[in-house]
């Protein structure tokens, strides 16, 4: 499903290089539920970018589904984003005015998917993230674990091959945050495909398989169960 | 931009078109004004050209005036005749009139004077004007009482006399039938024959109007004519007969060509031309204000519109990550534009109606809204929206995602 060789992220500063990411190699299956953790500045969010093809890495080779994606226009990443990726944000990012069903609608709109097809998609992810009833409410109408459900509803109603979510539990106190955890344990054993980006430890572990980085390189790559931070 | 967005855009414009209510409002206030300033002054500079056409018109219809004396400038279709050294004989006037039916209609000679009417105890300065029986139909001007002398009268030195509205309003009061009463002008008596109709130029009513013989014998002693007032056959003709009777009373008068002649002869479609040029030319001058204030309108959008993608870099953001394209961006914000610079542009079209309405209601102003206009000032708008909010949404359109999103 992705498969990342010797991947790079610089920022040139000046006369000196930020090496956000240096040469990092991995692969995701399809159905696996990953977590990338590291303290904060370790490049966790460039590489989560650079996954989501809002971001181009400076070397390497990224290959989601198929499909090298290291130079595409800008366009076509935009294509791939509606096409391919769900994101979820620390900050959920949902649009004010807009109510949770056209939240959810949003990025089907750019598929071209038709009105009647979206809403009833929207409503099914709703249901899906249980938020049944609150389809006419806007975000200020919802708590703070609600609106990451919204985000979340709106993550899937794209049909994407992955699901991306740096820091998706930062904003919420600690119930609210297990409950999400919870439902995107419930969304992988359905079979969708999560990366989960945090830097918080006792969250990584709950995932299946724990990827940790610093200063931009891989520490460790295993299985959640034989991680310790 | 796919289908289904379109609909999208414009909901999701109009929601955040309400959202800002105020700002939306004053934002399209530029563009109303602009748009209601075009339609109005181009409205008032029709009702211009429509109110020259209709005074000229009814000067009379295909009216060649032969003055004596040199051209002075402007040749005003109804130049006093009162201080003109008459040059025009009946000879002049037999050989207009023998020109034609296919190039002179009607032709009366015209000379006048300045004098004193009085009935009963009441006095006032008049125009004593002398001219032939075709008069009131080469001026399109007509009694309303009584009738216009006869050709009779007109022969044998008649003291008759047809007085203007406002020699009737004074001398009579402007009630009952004066036919038949006495005047006196200069001292003479004459009958009065008929009134005329009112035509708001204060010459015409405050003329009284004498056979011409009468005018030679009693009033000017001088067997020439100031004035030869010519119908021509058709609008069409009038430079050809104008060409003719100059040809012909320069032949008359012994003279080598119209620098030299004392006469010279006043064409209506001159007159028209110059008229129209002055209506066109205040017309382009107040468009083109009313079109900077459309500009400025537009200018005003754009402004807002600059606002609008910035305050929602994080919305722009957070589209883009969800697989907008920059095209589908620039639509959004130009759909949000020219909704703005349309509403304004409709707005301003009720507002120009208004303002025109007003004009001629309150203001006494001929003023007209012509289709035209109002095509010309909603393309106008729409092109404003288009041009001005293009801008923006480029803008829009090339943020990075990862940038918008962090934006606080
Ligand atoms: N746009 C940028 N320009 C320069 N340096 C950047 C930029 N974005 C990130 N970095 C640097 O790259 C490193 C990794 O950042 P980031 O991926 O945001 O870390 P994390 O998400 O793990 O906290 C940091 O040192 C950061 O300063
Ligand atoms: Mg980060």
């Amino acid at each position: 499903m992705i498969g990342v060789t010797n991947l790079s992220r610089h920022y040139r500063m000046g006369p000196t290089t930020v090496k956000a990411l240096d040469s990092v190699t991995f692969g995701i299956q399809s159905g696996e539920f990953v977590s990338i953790v590291g303290p904060s500045g370790s490049g966790k969010t460039t590489l989560m970018n650079i996954l989501g093809c809002l971001d181009s890495p400076t070397g390497g080779s990224y290959i989601l589904a198929g499909e090298e994606t290291a130079s595409l226009t800008s366009d076509k990443r935009a294509e791939i984003r509606g096409r391919r990726i769900g994101f979820v944000f620390q900050n959920f990012n949902l649009l004010p005015r807009e109510n949770s069903l056209e939240n959810v609608e949003l990025p089907m709109i750019y598929q071209g998917i038709p009105s009647r097809v979206r809403k009833e998609r929207a409503r099914d992810m709703l249901r899906k993230v249980g938020l049944e009833g609150r389809e006419r409410h806007v975000p200020s109408e919802l708590s703070g674990g609600q609106r990451q459900r919204v985000a979340i509803a709106r993550a899937l109603a794209g049909d994407p091959a992955i699901i991306l979510a740096d820091e998706p539990t930062g904003a919420l106190d600690t119930r609210t945050g297990g409950e999400i955890m919870e439902l995107f344990h419930s969304l992988n054993r359905d079979g969708t495909t999560l990366i989960l980006v945090t830097h918080d430890p006792l969250i990584a572990r709950r995932a299946r398989r724990v990827i940790q980085i610093q200063d931009g390189k891989i520490l460790a790559d295993v299985p959640s169960g034989e991680w310790t931070p | 931009m796919k289908g289904g967005a379109f609909f999208e855009n414009i909901r999701m414009s109009l929601r955040s078109i309400a959202a800002n209510a105020v700002r939306s409002f004053l934002t399209a206030l530029g563009v109303m004004i602009g748009t209601g300033a075009v339609i109005a002054m181009l409205a008032l500079g029709a009702g211009a050209q429509k109110s020259v056409e209709a005074s000229l018109q009814s000067l009379g219809s295909n009216l060649l005036l032969v003055y004596s004396g040199q051209p002075r400038g402007g040749s005003l279709v109804r130049r006093s005749t009162t201080n003109i050294v008459p040059t025009l004989s009946a000879e002049d006037l037999e050989a207009v009139r023998n020109l034609g039916p296919h190039l002179v209609e009607l032709a009366a000679p015209e000379s006048s004077s300045g004098g004193q009417a009085k009935f009963a105890a009441v006095n006032m300065p008049v125009t004593i004007v002398g001219t032939g029986i075709r008069y009131p139909e080469i001026r399109n001007v007509h009694p309303i009482l009584g009738s216009f002398f006869t050709e009779q009268e007109a022969d044998s030195r008649k003291t008759s006399v047809v007085i203007g509205h406002q020699v009737y309003q004074e001398l009579f009061g402007g009630a009952g039938d004066p036919v038949g009463q006495k005047i006196r002008l200069n001292g003479l008596g004459y009958r009065v024959a008929g009134v005329m109709e009112p035509k708001g130029s204060s010459v015409t009513d405050s003329s009284v109007f004498i056979p011409i013989s009468t005018f030679q014998r009693y009033v000017s002693g001088n067997p020439k004519y100031a004035l030869i007032n010519v119908r021509a056959a058709s609008a069409g003709i009038m430079r050809q007969a104008q060409g003719a009777i100059e040809k012909e009373i320069l032949r008359l008068h012994r003279l080598p060509n119209l620098d030299a002649a004392d006469f010279y002869v006043a064409n209506q479609l001159d007159l028209l031309d110059t008229l129209q040029g002055v209506a066109g030319t205040f017309t382009l001058l107040l468009g083109g204000i009313a079109a900077i204030s459309l500009l400025v309108g537009g200018i005003g959008i754009m402004n807002i519109m600059l606002v609008s993608v910035t305050e929602r870099t994080r919305e722009i953001g957070v589209r883009m990550a969800l697989g907008a394209k920059s095209g589908d961006i620039i639509a959004q914000f130009m759909t949000e534009a020219i909704i703005l610079s349309v509403a304004g542009g409709l707005i301003g079209i009720a507002l120009g109606f208004g303002a025109s309405w007003a004009f001629s209601r309150f203001g006494g102003l001929a003023s007209q809204v012509t289709p035209l206009s109002v095509a010309l000032s909603f393309g106008f708008s729409v092109l404003i929206g288009l041009f001005f909010g293009g801008y923006p949404a480029y803008i829009a359109s090339r943020m990075d995602p990862i940038q918008a999103l962090r934006y606080e």
